[in-house]
């Protein structure tokens, strides 16, 4: 499923229990690791780096590093596309502090332009265990649809016990109408019977994607979109919040105008992991 | 200087009436299926100037005194009143849908505010005559209001439509939504400039300067505003007694805001828009805040505003229908004009970029509010802002015939819009494959794709899962290269396994083809589908019809 998984190695307690992490995954899927390295390439940077690697079990015959400099972000995100990764590991704190929010931390940088998937994680340990409850955002897009059959091919591998697949939706507008004499009962009855009409459309869009192997609830949720299903991941303790990616690079215009996804960037409901 | 006992009671007084009026006349219409906004109104005309002044010019001097200080506070309370609609109605404003619908939205406000207001500067400035232009006034200031006068749109007035239309959640529902939003946002900007351009304020703030700081005051409401109120609410929420004290925050915010812009000499109706905007952006701000704030608002100020508007002037004496006509013409052929060619060149279909021309040409609350801040700032005489007034709820009854007459061409989203005669076969066959293929068939004719190519997507598809659902309904389905869905139905009375989930042999098998890379569509038709045959009885009731018609009927009568 993921060939490739990457990561930025740094020798800080929490970069440690990221490459554990990133060692579960790769005896997960059987996948290759590709280490990334920011800084000067020096004999005891070598040497502290290969050590590193031994301690933390990485299976010796498949990995490789990449000795890299320069700014961070773009030097992972460069790095990790040259090496054809398909997964790419990087922590992150739960919420953007106000003023990177404009000029953007490391992660979120990840979150918003790297062009495979990503798995963001909150709290990486180093006795990393195994995610039980995984929930996945839902839109009907042909795109959602791989991240959804992703992520349970990922509960399958990782024996986990629940499988949330949740929708939000929203109509943005509807209360102006009761300036214009609507009830507010009627509004309520409209937002009911939307929200039974989207229940049997997930219903139905769960059987078509045919999955076996572990049961899927389904969730539908009106409130702001983006907002509310990660909402509800982060108060049904979710350990994995699957998310699509978005078609393009994100710009700074989308965080002004925020929407969607960029809820979850800037304030992780759980592990979060972007499928692209 | 305070109040005398005798003007508290005078203004209490005052201040029922004008409620209880109002109300009345505003449920009289709401029952009638009109807009109560004009019950509202029409209940200021009877105890204004042009009813009561004219019959019992004692009473309504008692009433309305018009030098005490008994209309001041009246005056005061209906000010409160335009700030906390505006207040609201920025609320509702998203940024994200309008993001979202960014192109079209966006072609459809700009160009729909651009063909109204230039044929609106036009018609003023050329025949300012047929607009009852004192000689005295500037010709280009008002000009350039009579245009923005007839950009604007209403917003709720179009929620109400779009909900009654159900097209709420349907993707030109939307579009619309996101323009109406765009359309405020853009033509409270132009006004309040034009007010900064005629130098409304007395602070002596050049025009430049009144321009830098708007603009800066917006830009800081949007970027960093909206996430100090959001970050505000969410720790108010937690902290302090829900909902009162958030809502307490809003009105304080909206009413400082107000101040704000007022002082600048833009007017306090823009702080208290771009406030509502920044403060309906939280994503902690609760349904039920806003449902709370829009119920007193809706149930209490904009009841007292409108009857407020209504008693502005004589509307028997002040009635022109000259202006009237002009107005109303200028309104409709500019608004569903510009909004029509934005919607076309923002790649809607002839007939939608009608419909939301017309969707958007309604001015309603929101060309009243400019009317009477003209009318106070001296722009317009007395017979414009009855015209105004008119024009605004004019085109806020037909907006919505309007739009439904456009909106002819049906949703094809429904199983009933669907069914067609000519696509329901009577069939006997007693194999799954020989009923898809005839089906397929009746597809294929219509859609001019071959045969084959349908059928084995349909197969291919019920491999993976037997599409039988209960009650005697089975719906095969697959999605091909098409632009619209498409159905064909066979009903088979002796029944075919398809599998469902209750066992029974399926006797109505709908075969349904939707475009490719639309799981939303496919789904949403499939659920409406099941929807209307989860009545067993219902269904046994269809089955029990012989002929061809009847079955087509039936098929159409399903609830």
């Amino acid at each position: 499923m993921f060939a490739k998984i990457g990561l930025a190695i740094t020798f800080s307690p929490t970069g440690k229990a990221l490459l554990k992490e990133t060692v579960r995954l790769q005896h997960l899927f059987n996948s290759q690791v590709v280490l990334i390295h920011i800084g000067e390439r020096n004999k005891e940077s070598e040497e502290l780096l290969v050590q590193t690697i031994k301690s933390a079990g990485v299976d010796a015959d498949k990995y490789e590093v990449i000795w890299t400099e320069g700014d961070p972000a773009s030097a992972i995100i460069n790095s990790a596309k040259d090496a054809k990764v398909d997964l790419l590991v990087a922590g992150a704190l739960e919420k953007e502090k106000m003023l990177k929010f404009f000029f953007g931390s490391v992660a979120r940088k990840i979150m918003r332009e790297f062009p495979a998937s990503s798995l963001i994680l909150k709290s990486p340990s180093v006795e990393p265990i195994n995610f039980k409850k995984f929930f996945v955002s839902v839109d009907y897009s042909p795109r959602c649809e791989r991240t959804i059959r992703t992520a349970f091919q990922f509960a399958l591998k990782d024996n986990a016990e629940e499988f949330t697949v949740i929708r939000d939706f929203y109509m943005p507008g509807l209360t102006a109408a009761l300036g214009e004499d609507k009830s507010i009962d009627e509004l309520k009855s409209l937002i009911y019977q939307l929200k039974k009409e989207e229940e049997e459309k997930m219903k139905l869009f769960v059987q078509e994607l045919d999955l076996k192997g572990l049961d899927v609830n389904i969730v539908c949720v009106y409130g702001k979109e983006g907002f509310e299903d990660s909402n509800y991941a982060r108060n049904n303790d979710a350990d994995i919040f699957a998310v699509t990616g978005p078609e393009q690079k994100m710009r700074f215009f989308d965080r002004f105008f925020q929407h969607d996804i960029e809820y979850s960037f800037e304030k992780l409901p759980s592990n979060l992991l972007i499928v692209r | 200087m305070q109040l005398s006992n005798d003007q508290v009671i005078i203004f209490l007084l005052s201040i029922s009436v004008m409620l209880f009026s109002a109300k009345m006349l505003g449920e009289i219409f709401t029952k009638l299926k009109q807009p109560a906004i004009i019950g509202e109104i029409l209940a200021g005309v009877i105890l204004g100037p042009t009813i009561l002044g004219m019959l019992s010019p004692g009473t309504f001097e008692f009433l309305f005194p018009k030098n005490s200080e008994v209309n001041v506070a009246i005056d005061g309370i209906t000010n409160i009143a335009v700030v906390l609609l505006l207040l609201v109605s920025g609320l509702e404003v998203d940024l994200a849908i309008v993001f979202r619908h960014r192109k079209t939205a966006l072609s459809i406000s700009v160009i729909g505010i651009i063909i109204p207001f230039v044929l609106g500067f036009c018609i003023a400035y050329l025949f300012p005559g047929l607009l009852g232009l004192v000689e005295s006034q500037d010709r280009v200031v008002f000009a350039l209001f009579i245009g923005t006068a007839i950009a604007i749109s209403s917003l709720p007035v179009i929620a109400k439509i779009l909900m009654d239309l159900k097209i709420f959640k349907s993707l030109i529902g939307s579009i619309i939504i996101a323009s109406a939003m765009l359309n405020d946002l853009i033509g409270w900007i132009i006004f309040s400039v034009i007010l900064g351009l005629i130098g409304a304020n007395t602070h002596g703030f050049s025009f430049s300067e009144t321009l830098l700081y708007t603009l800066s005051f917006i830009a800081f409401l949007l970027m960093v505003g909206r996430k100090l109120i959001s970050k505000s609410i969410s720790v108010i929420q937690e902290k302090l007694t829900f909902p009162g004290t958030v809502i307490n925050f809003i009105l304080i915010l909206g009413f400082l805001g107000a101040a704000f812009t007022e002082y600048l000499g833009v007017h306090a109706i823009l702080g208290a828009f771009m406030v509502g905007i920044a403060i309906g952006d939280s994503i902690h701000l609760k349904e039920r805040t806003r449902e709370i704030l829009h119920q007193f608002i809706t149930n209490i100020f904009a009841p007292l505003f409108f009857v407020s508007i209504g008693m502005k002037a004589n509307f028997i004496t002040n009635f022109n229908l000259g202006i009237v006509v002009v107005l109303l013409a200028l309104a409709f052929i500019g608004k569903v004009a510009g909004c029509s060619i934005g919607a076309r060149l923002g790649g809607l279909n002839k007939n939608e970029s009608l419909a939301v021309g017309a969707g958007m040409s309604s001015s309603g609350a929101m060309g009243i509010i400019i009317g009477l801040i003209a009318l106070q700032f001296g722009l317009i005489n007395e017979e414009v802002f009855v015209g105004l007034v008119i024009m605004a709820l004019i085109t806020s009854i037909f907006s919505a015939p309007l739009m439904t007459y456009f909106l002819k061409e049906k949703e094809k989203t429904k199983f009933r819009n669907l069914v067609k005669e000519e696509f329901v076969i009577l069939s006997n066959e007693t194999e799954k494959r020989k009923v898809l293929s005839r089906l397929a068939d009746v597809a294929s004719k219509e859609l001019k794709i071959e045969k084959a190519v349908i059928l084995n997507a349909v197969l291919a598809r019920e491999d993976i899962l037997p599409t039988g659902i209960a009650n005697y309904l089975a719906v095969p389905h697959a999605k091909i290269k098409i632009k619209h869905p498409f159905l064909s139905v066979a009903i088979n009375k002796g029944g075919i396994d398809f599998e469902a989930a209750d066992g029974t042999l399926s006797k109505i098998i709908v075969l349904l083809l939707t475009p490719e890379n639309n799981n939303e569509l496919q789904l949403q038709l499939l659920a409406d589908i099941v929807a209307k045959f989860k009545d067993k009885e219902q269904v046994e009731n269809l089955l029990a019809f012989n002929k061809h018609n009847e079955i087509c009927e039936g098929l159409k009568k399903l609830v």
